[in-house]
């Protein structure tokens, strides 16, 4: 899964049957030097590209949600459902210490 | 082939995942030059220690079995911790 911030709700008027009543949000993905303060700052907009994801935990704007793409997100669905990526954890902490470590006392 | 870069903590998550801890891989390559890529989150059974090389797999089959259900949206696991 890949990590990321909601910044914002997607509506849509005409959609596949499949799709009616499903919640979806703006995913902005978080680049690796802003994983440690996300959760308690909130991050910049990277420039990576957003994604509209399914939403089943009830993330609201600006939580730090972490995000599955491909086959998998449809598995919790028993019907066939054309859906490519889904939250499936809201982040309350993260920690990150790069590899090969800083040489600051971080 | 990851290096484990961190850990994260999430109180709302897919029931599924309740239970197991969830590492930060970030993908590197055979002479553990990083991708470039945004670490992302796997989950562990081993144990795996904070820099410490593995193997992750993506295979969604394979992690739905790990965490026995078969609605699980989890794909990516820690397959195995490599010895350095």
């Amino acid at each position: 899964m890949r990590i990321g911030q909601v910044i914002g709700k997607v509506t849509m008027g005409v959609q596949d049957p499949a799709l009616r009543a499903t919640r979806w949000l703006l995913v902005n993905p978080l680049e690796g030097e802003q994983l440690n303060t996300a959760c308690d700052i909130e991050p910049r907009m990277t420039s990576l590209p957003s994604l509209v994801v399914y939403d089943d935990l009830g993330a609201g704007e600006s939580d730090i949600v972490g995000f599955v793409e491909g086959a998998e997100a449809t598995a919790p669905f028993e019907d066939p459902t054309p859906i490519d990526a889904i939250t499936v954890a809201i982040f309350d902490w993260i920690e990150h210490h790069p590899y090969p470590p800083e040489d600051d006392d971080d | 082939m990851c290096r484990v870069v961190g850990n994260a903590v999430a109180t709302h998550s897919h029931p599924s995942l309740k239970g197991f801890s969830m590492l930060l891989c970030r993908q590197e390559n055979s002479n553990g030059e990083s991708s470039g890529a945004p670490p992302f989150v796997a989950i562990d059974l081993f144990g795996a220690a904070l820099h410490q090389r593995v193997f992750v797999s993506t295979d969604g089959i394979g992690a739905r079995g790990i965490v026995d259900d078969q609605s699980s949206p989890v794909r990516n696991y820690i397959q195995g911790l490599i010895d350095e």
